[in-house]
């Protein structure tokens, strides 16, 4: 069994206002000008607060919470690429991530291409993908569209594509942002196959999604997020109906 | 910040791919690809030329070279700089799905503008050959030191301008102002003789511009070897801004993020 594990404490994260207030020099000389009293009034966005939280090897965890509660945030943390403001985020084990599935593939070039490219950008060698390229197209099951340019595909196409890759070249912990629900349902039954797989291994899956059914047959831990606060973790038919408790739905 | 160049070598195939994928999309669909980064300098060295030898009564035969080995050393440093500022702008998409060390997109532009430069610099090397060939000698191997010496100074340089570009997205177009200013006060077309002439002794000995080009021009053009103030500048300028990019580097490398 390894020793992956994901824990928080005390985290906050903040989003700087400052990103989307003073873009340039004009606006930050005119800023110097003008009146306090004048200035737009953005405060810095609190995207999380006081979030203690402990994850450890084999667990499924669905993040659920209206839009803007901080799942995405809360993913994108763990990811690496947000950093705290203040608390202790440890993440021991090798992250994958499917956060935009689009990103990251070349639009000219075939399936089949991307396949290489889109390792290279998870930091594998390029032997180590032609190694496993064939297991690759066999799983997204595309047919001979693996060998058009991308720009041809539909959405759904691009994330079983997506799918295959990032899941085929594993990784200790999974993070995975709303992507479950854009495959056909033959494909969801092969992709929920894989992740049970991908858990068998001992390893972590964080999903963040609004498909109740999917979060119930995958997960086996929620935590359900309010305007950047952690307001329930445990059981998942507990924590679907805590959801819906907070958001005023039956 | 050892731990920083380790990941930025095992994010190697990543960077060299997206370098060759630049240069792939650069040249796609033209009839004649690669060799336009050859023809390119060399039909403005004849251009510039014809009027330039006729305005400074400078000898034709020498003065060509001069002038292709200061457009392709040039356009390998505005690439780094008005291009290269945009790097962060331009990976967005990578930057935001994946966590690797930021100065490997700027490491790209860096290891895409260093080829264009090699290629463009084998009509140099053929050229001087044949119209200069007194000057061939054991010198022209310091010539080779300028590739990486350049590259060392436009990675710190290109990744300092792409933090601060991040954030105030007017210093691209700034840049290209300043870059042509640097341009007009540097030896690149004029020759480094009518500064001095003209009394602007420091444009020429303090210039870091002049220095790198003296690795390369020194050798070729002179026969001589470069000196040793030539590399003092230029390797103390990758110092410098190294010095520089790790420092500002590892105070906003993490905030890059929210500002794209």
């Amino acid at each position: 069994m390894k020793n992956n594990r994901i824990s928080l404490n005390n985290v906050n994260l903040h989003y700087a206002s400052v990103a989307y207030k003073e873009r340039s020099l004009k606006s930050l000389m005119a800023g110097v000008f003008s009146r306090k009293a004048q200035r737009s009034n953005v405060a810095d966005i609190h995207a999380l607060k006081n979030i203690t939280v402990e994850i450890t090897s084999g667990e499924r965890v669905g993040l659920l919470g209206h839009n803007g509660a901080g799942k995405s945030t809360f993913l994108k943390m763990v990811a690496g690429l947000y950093p705290v403001s203040s608390g202790v985020l440890n993440v021991e084990g090798q992250v994958r991530s499917l956060f935009d599935l689009s990103l990251g593939f070349e639009p000219d070039a075939t399936g089949r291409e991307n396949i290489l490219y889109r390792g290279l950008l998870l930091g594998l060698s390029p032997k180590f993908m032609r190694d496993k390229a064939e297991e690759i197209v066999e799983f997204a099951g595309l047919g001979e569209f693996i060998d058009y340019p991308i720009k041809t595909y539909s959405a759904g196409m691009q994330v079983r594509l997506a799918f295959a890759i990032s899941t085929t070249v594993g990784g200790d912990i999974l993070l995975l942002d709303e992507v479950i629900g854009a495959g056909d349902a033959n494909f969801m039954a092969k992709a929920r196959e894989r992740i049970t797989g991908l858990i068998e291994q001992a390893e972590i899956l964080v999903l963040a999604t609004h498909d109740f059914s999917a979060l119930r047959s995958i997960c086996n831990r929620g935590l359900v997020f309010h305007h950047g606060e952690l307001v329930f973790d445990g059981a998942c038919d507990e924590a679907v109906a805590e959801y819906k408790v907070i958001n005023g739905l039956k | 910040m050892l731990s920083y160049f380790t990941r930025v070598w095992d994010a190697r195939y990543f960077w060299i791919h997206l370098s060759l994928a630049d240069l792939r999309s650069r040249w796609r669909r033209s009839f004649l690809g690669m060799a336009w980064s050859v023809i390119q300098p060399l039909g403005l060295t004849l251009l510039l030329t014809l009027v330039f030898s006729r305005l400074f009564n400078a000898d034709i035969v020498t003065y060509a070279p001069y002038i292709l080995s200061g457009i392709i050393v040039w356009e390998c440093i505005s690439a780094n700089t008005v291009a290269g500022s945009l790097s962060f702008v331009q990976a967005d998409a990578y930057i935001k799905q994946c966590n690797h060390p930021l100065a490997i997109y700027t490491l790209r532009t860096v290891v895409g503008s260093s080829i264009v430069l090699m290629l463009a610099s084998i009509s140099l090397y053929g050229w001087v050959a044949v119209v200069l060939p007194q000057n061939f000698g054991w010198s022209w191997l310091a010539s080779l030191t300028l590739f990486p010496i350049l590259a060392l100074i436009a990675w710190p340089v290109s990744t300092l301008l792409s933090y601060v570009s991040t954030r105030f997205r007017d210093i691209p177009h700034a840049l290209g102002l300043i870059m042509q200013s640097l341009w007009f006060i540097s030896p690149v077309y004029f020759e480094a003789k009518m500064f001095k002439n003209g009394g602007l002794h420091a444009l020429v000995d303090y210039n870091p511009i002049y220095h790198i080009l003296q690795l390369i021009r020194a050798p070729l053009l002179q026969g001589e070897w470069p000196t040793w103030q030539n590399y003092a500048f230029s390797i103390g300028t990758a110092v410098f801004f190294g010095a520089l990019a790790v420092m500002v580097g590892s105070k906003v490398e993490r905030k890059v993020i929210f500002y794209l």
